[in-house]
């Protein structure tokens, strides 16, 4: 950047300033209206966000579990037969072995103090079986299902069980809200951007002599335009902070109000707020729905003379 | 520095703002433009500096063809042009300073160069005392000084005035020309628009007459009247 451009910017800066001096008001209208929609759109930010983070920690504990045919069980030679194979497929992330023995009393830990319901049994009915641990990419109900059917064809295995019913439901749930998000992100920024073009209009009207004058001892289009897209970059970053906070105020306020429905919804993880790429998303898409919204409006600007 | 060829401006409904207007003037000219409301005197100045299009013929001001000008071409022609308005067109919110820096802003000068030239100006059209008072706060000859300071500040080599006195009292107006008449003396190629006859008596040059839109006289200095020929009164 030359002297020149450098004392243009510096001239568009005052400019800028001296224009949200001179219209306080609509300055606040702009940025309390901008405020309102980042902070709606913060909130479904942190919902999907933290769903999402509820359905990585149900699928670190996803796995599909292969249980073998039943009766005396397979040989160490087709066990490692059956565990090569499954760890060749793709997708899969580690295999365990578990023997009829080792299943009985897994069972027997989980029941507890009504363990004693398992003495009477003559034998031990239940089957050997592996336990399939998933790759993250391979958690989507789809990659679960067709992982599954490829397991199940496999000699040996009687049957295979992954907890469809949960997967498939939490991710059309994941689904409906990512669709229903984006549809009502896309109408927030739609009618954040038409407030702010709505606001740097009345800002233009407001300023319509002092353009009509620069533009009469020879200023440039840019030179009138740039002031008002420094307004628009200002307007939304005060916007952003202005909506972080309140969004962060609300969080923690509403943390032990809400505690027992979020313990019901997200289990034992802690509901988490925004980490430092999130902040820095909101604050870009509020400098750039200002700006979206001065160049918007400054559109038929460059056809008048 | 100024030539038009067969220039028209016809608005919607078939008015003429300008009809079939061919003339030159020559770098360092005086020029008055006149002639009753309405004869479009306005109008030409306004095409001039690029407020508008002619609908035909060819304006060609210091070697640019107006005419054919893109918008983003304007504002460099217009950096070269101090234009004086009657009524002022002045910036409410900014001090009598920044009104008349504002023309060296937009050329990109250096602030210190800025400050230097305008305080300079301002002071040399008497208002050095006033540099931080609002325009409303001053009276219409000190307004129109603070625009004729605002249009010289640039040494412009065109200057263009659209009936500069037409809102102050004999005296002032008297003053007023005098500034012009003093920017012409240094070089400044001046047309003024006026229907003033006072003006037109007091400064003998060439004349312009303008009727409905027709240029209906050129009168150059030497066929006018040897009595209407007075020395202007040096700037006080």
């Amino acid at each position: 950047m030359d002297s020149h451009q450098l004392r243009r910017l510096r001239s568009a800066l005052r400019s800028g300033v001296r224009g949200i001096r001179a219209t306080p008001l609509i300055f606040a209208l702009s940025v309390s209206s901008m405020a309102a929609g980042l902070l709606l759109f913060g909130t479904y930010l942190l919902v999907v966000q933290n769903m999402q983070h509820v359905l990585e920690r149900f699928g670190n504990e996803l796995r599909i579990v292969a249980f073998l045919n039943p009766g005396a069980g397979p040989g160490p030679a087709a066990v490692a037969a059956l565990r090569s194979r499954f760890e060749s497929l793709e997708g899969v992330s580690s295999v365990r072995f578990i023997d009829s023995d080792g299943a009985l009393e897994r069972l027997r830990r989980d029941l507890g103090r009504e363990s004693g319901i398992l003495d009477g049994l003559e034998k031990n009915p239940l089957p050997a079986s592996f336990e399939i641990t998933l790759a993250p990419e391979s958690r989507s109900s789809d990659a679960i299902e067709a992982l599954a059917a490829d397991i199940s064809g496999s000699q040996g295995v009687d049957e295979v069980r992954w907890g469809e019913d949960w997967v498939q439901g939490y991710s059309r749930l994941l689904r409906a809200v990512v669709w229903l998000g984006a549809a009502l992100g896309a109408f927030l920024m739609l009618v954040l951007c038409t407030v702010v073009a709505g606001t740097v209009r009345l800002a233009l009207y407001a300023r319509t002599d002092e353009i009509q004058i620069q533009r009469l001892v020879g200023a440039s289009g840019l030179f009138v335009r740039l002031p008002f897209y420094l307004e628009g970059a200002l307007q939304g970053a005060v916007a952003a902070s202005l909506a972080i906070g309140l969004l962060f105020g609300l969080f923690q306020l509403g943390l032990p109000i809400l505690g027992d429905l979020l313990a019901f919804l997200l289990g034992p993880l802690a509901p988490a707020f925004f980490g430092v790429p999130q902040i820095a998303l909101l604050f870009v898409i509020g400098v750039t729905l200002g700006i979206g919204g001065a160049v918007l409006s400054l559109v038929k600007l460059e056809e008048t003379r | 520095m100024i030539q038009m060829y067969h220039v028209e401006m016809r608005y919607p409904g078939e008015t003429y703002g300008l009809r079939d207007i061919s003339i030159s003037i020559e770098r360092g000219e005086f020029v008055f433009l006149t002639g009753p409301s309405g004869a479009g005197k306005t109008t030409l100045l306004r095409l001039l500096f690029g407020a508008e299009h002619p609908t035909r013929g060819q304006i060609v001001v210091a070697g640019r063809n107006v005419s054919r000008l893109s918008s983003a071409s304007i504002p460099e022609l217009r950096r070269q042009i101090g234009v004086i308005f009657q009524d002022f067109k002045l910036l409410p919110q900014r001090s009598v300073f920044e009104n008349v820096g504002i023309t060296l802003e937009i050329a990109g000068l250096p602030r210190r160069e800025l400050r230097a030239r305008a305080w300079s100006m301002l002071r040399r059209l008497g208002l050095g005392h006033r540099l931080d008072h609002r325009p409303r706060a001053l009276s219409g000859g000190e307004q129109q000084r603070v625009a004729i300071a605002r249009a010289l500040v640039n040494d412009p080599p065109l200057l263009l005035a659209d009936e500069p006195t037409g809102n102050l009292d004999p005296d002032l107006a008297l003053d007023i020309m005098d500034i012009i008449a003093d920017a012409h003396a240094r070089g400044t190629t001046v047309i003024v628009a006026t229907h003033d006859p006072r003006l037109l008596e007091r400064y003998p040059h060439r004349r312009l007459v303008l009727d409905a839109g027709r240029l209906v006289m050129d009168r150059r200095p030497e066929s006018i009247p040897a009595s209407f020929r007075q020395v202007s009164r040096p700037l006080s």
